[in-house]
């Protein structure tokens, strides 16, 4: 494993047997799992190349247990690793070998949905899907629509900020979530928020979303919904270069639209994905953009005219649009199948996820063609244009010796690329232990030390998810110290009045 | 207590020089006030500062670029300057920032820190969210006295922790904001409102709830109920008050996009509330003028007729909006307008030593909201929670957040919680 995670806590381990009783007396019957054989599926999210058995799994189900479980492990010095569904591609649920494996996977209950409110407060297990299924005879979904919202839980969504094809226009998870209940690692239970638009004080529920596990354990969501769009409609377009491709993606926004999904993909990646789902996909052209437009029929036939004109103006050498919904899901088809379209193409591929600003896009394609060069191994590129969020798959073989390794550092130079053409590490998938020792390139100690600080205030022991995010690990006391730096600071120079 | 000494005002020119402020700050331990403009201060517990750190000399923009919809600037660049050259670009802040100066009389100045620290959105809440949902990246200077970087320049980024979102509507008190980086929008091509007369507040509730459970995107909703007190509109002139006898309930319902968009479904949703009465429909500049007034609460202005009563911002679930303002304009005499579809509410009432908090915020509770004094002498701001008191689970993890970027409570001090300003 190229990754260190912190050192297993022997202490820990040699009491694993009493650890595992109390644990059941917490949480009876099958929810505490500590068979070698039945942990199995829990040793790897969606991360796949790493694996790691926990200590022991606990599968709650109520919240009183959820806090029960931390508090003991707060007690007795225990880490937790907290688990939604295990779709994460960054990692963030890899267990620890001396960690209890948290799975929130029997809170499976939607509490209530409130149309009047619009809004469904649900518990952490379900599906992104199931919430938009739960409320679709009313007209209503829930926006936030990652790849992975068969499978992906609204829990983790919430941990991951996750994002999706449509957030450009409708924002990630946290633009669309409104409260939640939290356990803290001291097993003290807080609600955050509500069916309101704001919280009062701070805005935890904004630090909360998206903070990876490592601030507390989610056992219930509010989120908005929204009625769905009268009509959507989409365009596939084709450009002889990629170049071409992104000035068009410019001017669309720069014209003042905001599509609902705005996507691109690159020549290997059309490829695939028309051998895969044969959704008519042009294969002479460099670069594909799928643009939805939705919103009533008379807008979107508008929009649908301009953004077909701007990009005959920057060159398009193809353009169809759908004109019934199972040609827009058709166009949508192959974008969606991308990454199994390329896992057919290659025995293994890893999925980066940098995002740049969007005039970038050309820029940052090059550097990752020069870096394909390099380091031998084939990409496919797929994009949220929209949204300057880059998912380059690097396809490899991990059967053949260090092309694994190869890939990785591939994959390390393309983030570093983004964040040198002014971009982020990750758009949607978090950080965990998969870029977490890339925090660096964008973030300072003193950046870093600021958002550990912040951790402190959550759980100062850093029982919770250790080993995620943060590549150095200081102790709360050290980070809290304050520097005051006595009689060398006059600012004589500063004007006063 | 509160400037019993006289008060250094410190102007400084760049992050630098706000790294300097607060080691001093920390080193004498004497605590600092942030100000812009100054147009906020009468917003939030009295505090105990006696020094002022004045940004409004980091004033300039730092890169706009519209193609990728975002601005980056200093944290005392003047809002309006902002304003007027994301306008001259067909961009607009979604989020509809509040102009607080009618409200708390003060001169009409602001800069983009204090839109940002105190957070304060508009109509459009309801549909594109709030500042928090459009700050991108923050440079800042914490209680440490270290310049940290939060977020990025990039729409879509979950790289760490989203610190950004606790610096929107901290009032100061967390961080120094020195350069933000926020998310700008395109303009709405055209704009119409649907205004229905005479509804009583709980049918005026229902009226929106109906508007926004429609596909129609429907991006303000307010009721202004009618007034005893507001004939005349006081000194300024109120949109609200030309829409006819300012006595009289208007029921509003704003729809932005291209033209024929906008037109189709202004025409549909009148259908749809038909049950409610006849919709009158206001076209662009008519429609862009009451929602100003909306956004700015125009209607309870500092030098109109109700000038002198404190005003509350009450935030809840919509759909409670409508019997928890007629029972508060019932139970204390008072005046309510209703935003974001009953979700927020603004209440003038009749003057009292403690504003009526206790009372107000009983019935605001029981509805799981919470309520903002805003408007207030700085006596009543000094006797009631200006902030609404939360649980004590709820409160101490705040404090401990306040504490992680600022442990000497050097900044702000006491300005969002009462009697810690000692």
């Amino acid at each position: 494993m190229a990754i260190m995670m912190p050192a297993s806590d022997q202490a820990v381990l040699a009491r694993r047997d009493a650890i595992v009783a109390a644990l059941r007396a917490i949480v009876p019957g099958e929810g505490v799992i500590d068979s070698a054989a039945e942990m199995l599926p829990y040793e790897s999210d969606g991360l796949m190349a790493y694996r790691q058995p926990p200590m022991v799994v606990v599968l709650p189900d109520t919240t009183e247990q959820v806090s029960r479980v931390l508090k003991y492990c707060f007690e007795q010095g225990i880490k937790v690793v907290p688990r939604g569904a295990g779709t994460s591609l960054s990692g963030g649920a890899l267990p620890l070998a001396d960690g209890v494996l948290l799975g929130l996977g029997k809170f499976k209950r939607i509490r209530e949905i409130d149309f009047d409110n619009r809004v469904v407060v649900t518990e952490p297990g379900v599906t992104n899907l199931a919430i938009s299924q739960a409320v679709a005879h009313a007209g209503f979904y829930y926006a936030p629509d990652p790849s992975s919202q068969i499978a992906c839980s609204i829990g983790g969504n919430v941990a991951e900020n996750s994002g999706g094809v449509h957030c450009l226009k409708y924002g990630m998870t946290t633009n669309n979530v409104l409260g939640c209940e939290i356990v803290l690692i001291s097993g003290e239970i807080i609600r955050v928020g509500g069916k309101a638009a704001e919280t009062s004080g701070y805005d935890l529920m904004g630090i909360i979303t998206g903070s990876e596990g490592l601030l507390g354990v989610i056992t219930e969501v509010t989120v908005r919904i929204l009625q769905k769009p009268e009509t959507a409609r989409a365009l596939m377009v084709g450009f002889g270069e990629v170049e071409a491709a992104g000035e068009c993606v410019a001017r669309i926004i720069g014209a003042g639209i905001i599509p609902g999904g705005m996507e691109m993909m690159d020549k290997p990646a059309i490829h695939a994905a028309e051998a895969f789902v044969h959704a008519g996909y042009p294969l002479d052209v460099e670069a594909l953009l799928i643009i939805e437009l939705d919103g009533p029929g008379v807008e979107v036939d508008e929009l649908i005219g301009r953004v077909e004109a701007i990009a005959q103006g920057c060159g398009s050498t193809t353009c169809r649009i759908s004109t019934s919904e199972t040609e827009r899901n058709l166009f949508w088809a192959g974008r969606k199948a991308a990454f199994p379209a390329v896992g057919r193409i290659s025995p293994d591929y890893l999925c980066m996820d940098g995002t740049i600003p969007r005039g970038a896009l050309p820029k940052a394609l090059a550097r990752i063609r020069e870096l394909s060069k390099k380091y031998d191994l084939r990409v496919a590129n797929v994009f949220h244009a929209g949204d300057g969020n880059l998912h380059p798959l690097i396809l490899y073989d991990a059967n053949k010796p260090g092309e694994m390794e190869r890939a990785e550092a591939f994959g390390a130079d393309i983030l570093r690329v983004c964040v040198e053409l002014g971009g982020v590490l990750t758009g949607e998938h978090g950080v965990g232990i998969e870029k977490r020792d890339l925090m660096p390139e964008m973030f300072s100690e003193i950046d870093l030390n600021q958002q550990q600080r912040l951790k402190c205030a959550f759980d100062a022991r850093g029982l919770l998810n250790p080993g995620k995010v943060f590549p150095t690990l200081h102790r709360c006391a050290e980070l809290g110290r304050v520097h005051v730096h006595r009689g060398k600071l006059a600012f004589p120079e500063l004007p006063r009045f | 207590m509160c400037r019993s000494k006289p008060v250094d005002t410190l102007k400084v020119r760049d992050a630098g020089d706000v790294e300097q402020v607060v080691r001093a700050a920390l080193a004498s331990e004497q605590p600092l006030e942030i100000i812009g403009h100054g147009g906020k201060r009468l917003i939030g517990q009295p505090m105990a500062t006696n020094a002022l750190l004045d940004l409004s000399a980091l004033n300039a923009v730092t890169a706009y670029e519209p193609n990728e919809l975002i601005i980056t600037v200093q944290a005392g660049a003047p809002l309006a300057d902002v304003l007027s050259l994301i306008d001259s670009r067909n961009q607009q802040f979604a989020f509809e920032p509040v102009n607080t100066s009618q409200l708390l009389g003060t001169p009409d100045t602001g800069t983009i820190g204090g839109m940002i620290g105190a957070g304060l959105a508009g109509p459009r809440r309801i549909r594109a969210g709030g500042a928090r949902d459009h700050l991108l990246g923050a440079h800042a200077v914490s209680g440490f006295g270290d310049s940290f970087k939060a977020g990025g320049r990039v729409v879509k980024n979950v790289t760490g922790y989203d610190l950004c979102k606790l610096l929107a509507g901290s009032w100061g008190t967390l961080a120094v904001m020195t350069e933000v980086t926020l998310k700008v929008m395109p303009r709405p091509e055209s704009e119409r409102t649907l205004m229905l007369r005479g509804l009583d507040d709980i049918t005026a509730n229902r009226a929106m709830t109906a508007a926004l459970g429609s596909p129609f995107d429907v991006s303000g909703a307010a009721h202004v109920p009618n007034s005893a007190f507001r004939a005349g509109a006081g000194a300024l002139a109120d949109p609200l008050a030309d829409l006819g006898s300012p006595r009289d309930a208007v029921t509003l319902l704003r729809l932005e996009g291209i033209t024929a968009s906008a037109i189709h479904r202004a025409a549909a949703l009148a259908a749809i509330l038909a049950p409610f009465g006849t919709a009158e429909i206001l076209p662009d500049a008519a429609s862009a003028a009451v929602w100003s007034s909306i956004r700015d609460v125009q209607p309870f202005a500092a030098n109109g007729s109700l000038g002198g009563w404190p005003v509350w911002r009450i935030v809840c679930p919509p759909a409670s909006g409508g019997a928890l303002g007629e029972l508060l304009a019932r139970d204390t005499g008072g005046e309510v307008i209703y935003d974001w579809g009953g979700g927020l509410i603004w209440a003038a009432l009749p003057p009292k030593p403690d504003a009526q908090a206790a009372l107000l915020r009983q019935r605001v509770d029981a509805v799981g909201g919470h309520a903002t004094l805003i408007r207030a002498s700085e006596q009543v701001r000094r006797d009631v929670d200006v902030f609404h008191p939360q649980q004590p689970g709820l409160a101490a993890l705040g404090e401990r957040v306040r504490h992680s970027f600022d442990p000497k409570n050097i900044l702000n001090r006491g300005r969002m919680a009462r009697g810690s300003a000692t």
